[in-house]
């Protein structure tokens, strides 16, 4: 397989990933798995419920098609926001996502 | 003989070379070069009797110099002056500066993991150095202890105190007490169990460690479930530095909250936290404790500066210690043995009526009972405490307490446990500030009596609370800073603001005074950062990020 067909494969798994994120494939377990990750670790800094993100980025308002954007920040950490990728796995970042978009619409 | 006296000049001329003795430490202020503790004196007055700068001359009170500090991540620390150098620590660097140039005579790194920071509750910083027989100690954020050769910075020794990754870090400076290296950790937020190290100086060899909650079979783990691990991962830290009578042989520490803030996991009244403890500080042996906050459920760190004083109480000379505490009273203890002397509101409290003077213990008003069933609750003071960490200043003079406190209350509530999993947090709370009424301050700068708790002066603060210590002189002047940036300097008499600077970033740090040269030097670092800064970053997005040194003295006439 040619490098850019490996690339091809690559693209079109991650374009599938992004496709199941979205709101309206999302499960309600999904989001619940997102809250107790998010009230557990995020709210400190971006509030309880994603209300009164005093100190940090307001997650009501983030880009709903930015999904890989929030992917990186998470796991590599943004301005004062240290990365997460070592500890939540794929799967909680994913979770987490389905609750920033759907948890308290 | 010759002999002998070519020997004694010789150890006169290495004493003077490494000096900083126990007896520099013990009387520190004294000589007024030096700032050789954190507090400005064991007593951590935080009070200088330098009277050149007063209400008069402070008019021509201008920079000598300023020295950037390369960091993005906030300025807390007091710094050290020894013999004309000055030592200035942040989470990011140890540097050495000469106090009559500003220039820099060496830096030396500290590096720790980016993920270091997720288990870092408040604030990515560091409160300072302790200095003795040549060498610099401090702590980092990844929960090390390391002491640097004072004239070049290259590291000495470097002891590991706690893994990070279960929760651990440290910012506090380290105190130097009868020869040992005392140090305190952070992460109660985390659900360690706190404690304070004493390490021998010299070799970095660990001598003891007193954990803040005590093991099972210890005096005190019965106020703890004696049916679940609670007290394992219970909290206390001691993020401040402790003080130190050396008469009575004792050293202080304000020991941090429970863990979880919720308090459903933990019945009993959670010893040693929200506490002072009295420790040896030879063999960390508990000679008394005190608990301002029975099973906290409020996050009432009791970590605040323990100011020490000497002070007539009813006629009598007591030997006291004074605390502005987070739950909103002013404590003044016996520091002999710990009875309570008097404990009065300095803030408005309404989780507890008083303190009941016999038992000690707070008198809990329905907010506590109404917070343990699960309600939400509006509390006074808020979670952030009457007074957060910016150290308060006592003049000994006036016998007065100049303090930053706070004025806010706390929409709060308690959320089902969970499973503590190591490394990440541990609360189960909800947190959010309460609306302010139109026209009410948020914080107050206050002189404070500190048996009545009454207010001699308070002057109120409309946008931020001052996030930085005072310091109180022998001429009536007080000095602190503004998260907005200002170095200011009020009249200690009236509260009213006299002079003022603008250094180009927040200040959350602690000024010193001192003399340079036959002159009054003051110095402060700016740099915002910490616990406000985090809750208000949208109102000072126009502060901008860099720490730097500030050193003021006054214009020649």
């Amino acid at each position: 397989m040619p490098p850019w067909a490996a690339w091809a494969t690559i693209l079109a798994c991650v374009a599938a990933a992004v496709e199941s994120a979205r709101p309206e494939s999302v499960t309600a377990e999904q989001v619940q798995a997102g809250a107790d990750i998010y009230e557990r670790n995020c709210s400190p800094c971006h509030g309880p419920r994603m209300l009164d993100p005093q100190s940090a980025f307001n997650l009501r308002n983030f880009p709903p098609d930015q999904h890989d954007r929030f992917v990186t920040s998470v796991t590599r950490g943004k301005n004062q926001m240290p990365p997460w990728g070592d500890m939540l796995k794929p799967d909680d970042v994913e979770a987490l996502w389905a609750y920033v978009l759907n948890g308290e619409k | 003989m010759k002999l002998a006296i070519s020997a004694a000049a010789v150890l006169l001329i290495a004493n003077a070379a490494s000096a900083q003795t126990l007896d520099d430490l013990k009387n520190d202020g004294k000589n007024t070069d030096n700032v050789l503790t954190y507090g400005m004196g064991y007593y951590q007055q935080r009070y200088s009797r330098l009277k050149e700068i007063d209400k008069t001359t402070v008019k021509r009170l201008v920079p000598v110099w300023n020295l950037s500090l390369d960091n993005q991540w906030g300025e807390q620390a007091q710094p050290i002056v020894y013999n004309g150098v000055m030592y200035v620590t942040n989470a990011r660097a140890t540097v050495a500066i000469d106090v009559g140039t500003g220039k820099q005579i060496w830096r030396t790194p500290v590096d720790w993991l980016p993920e270091t920071t997720r288990v870092v509750c408040c604030g990515v910083s560091n409160k300072g150095a302790a200095i003795f027989n040549g060498k610099i100690y401090r702590t980092t954020l990844d929960a090390h202890v390391v002491a640097l050769d004072a004239k070049t910075g290259k590291e000495v020794w470097k002891q590991k105190a706690a893994e990070w990754k279960e929760g651990y870090s440290m910012t506090v400076a380290p105190l130097v007490a009868e020869g040992v290296l005392i140090t305190g950790i952070s992460g109660a937020e985390f659900g360690i169990r706190g404690f304070i190290d004493g390490w021998d100086a010299e070799t970095g060899q660990h001598l003891w460690r007193r954990h803040t909650i005590p093991a099972r079979g210890e005096k005190g783990n019965e106020t703890w479930p004696q049916d679940n691990n609670a007290w394992e991962i219970g909290g206390g830290s001691t993020w401040i530095t402790g003080s130190y009578d050396p008469d009575l042989g004792l050293t202080y520490w304000g020991i941090g909250n429970p863990a979880p803030w919720a308090s459903q996991s933990r019945p009993g009244d959670n010893l040693y936290t929200s506490s002072v403890l009295a420790l040896r500080p030879k063999t960390g042996e508990i000679e008394w404790h005190y608990q301002f906050t029975p099973n906290d459920p409020y996050d009432f760190d009791a970590c605040w500066e323990l100011i020490l004083a000497d002070m007539d109480v009813a006629g009598v000379k007591r030997k006291v210690m004074m605390q502005l505490n987070r739950n909103g009273f002013l404590y003044v203890l016996d520091r002999a043995n710990g009875g309570l002397i008097s404990a009065k509101p300095f803030e408005k409290v309404n989780w507890a009526s008083e303190i009941n003077p016999e038992s000690g213990r707070p008198v809990e008003t329905e907010i506590g009972q109404k917070l343990r069933a699960g309600e939400q609750v509006e509390m006074w003071p808020s979670t952030r405490g009457g007074k957060n960490w910016p150290h308060a200043a006592f003049n000994p003079e006036t016998g007065l307490l100049y303090a930053n406190t706070m004025h806010r209350g706390g929409i709060y509530k308690h959320l089902p446990i969970k499973e503590r999993i190591v490394g990440q947090r541990y609360q189960f709370i909800e947190n959010r500030p309460a609306p302010v009424a139109a026209g009410e301050a948020i914080a107050h700068v206050d002189a404070i009596e500190p048996l009545t708790g009454k207010q001699r002066w308070r002057t109120p603060l409309f946008d931020h609370p001052h996030w930085s210590a005072i310091v109180a002189t022998g001429s009536g002047l007080l000095f602190t800073g503004k998260e907005t940036g200002e170095f200011i300097a009020i009249d200690a008499d009236t509260g009213k603001t006299l002079w003022q600077f603008q250094t180009g970033s927040g200040i959350n740090a602690m000024p010193i005074t001192y003399t340079h040269n036959g002159r009054q030097y003051v110095t402060v670092l700016s740099g915002i950062g910490g616990l406000w800064w985090n809750a208000a970053r949208e109102q000072l997005k126009n502060v901008p990020q860099g720490g730097s040194v500030w050193t003021f003295a006054l214009m020649p006439e």
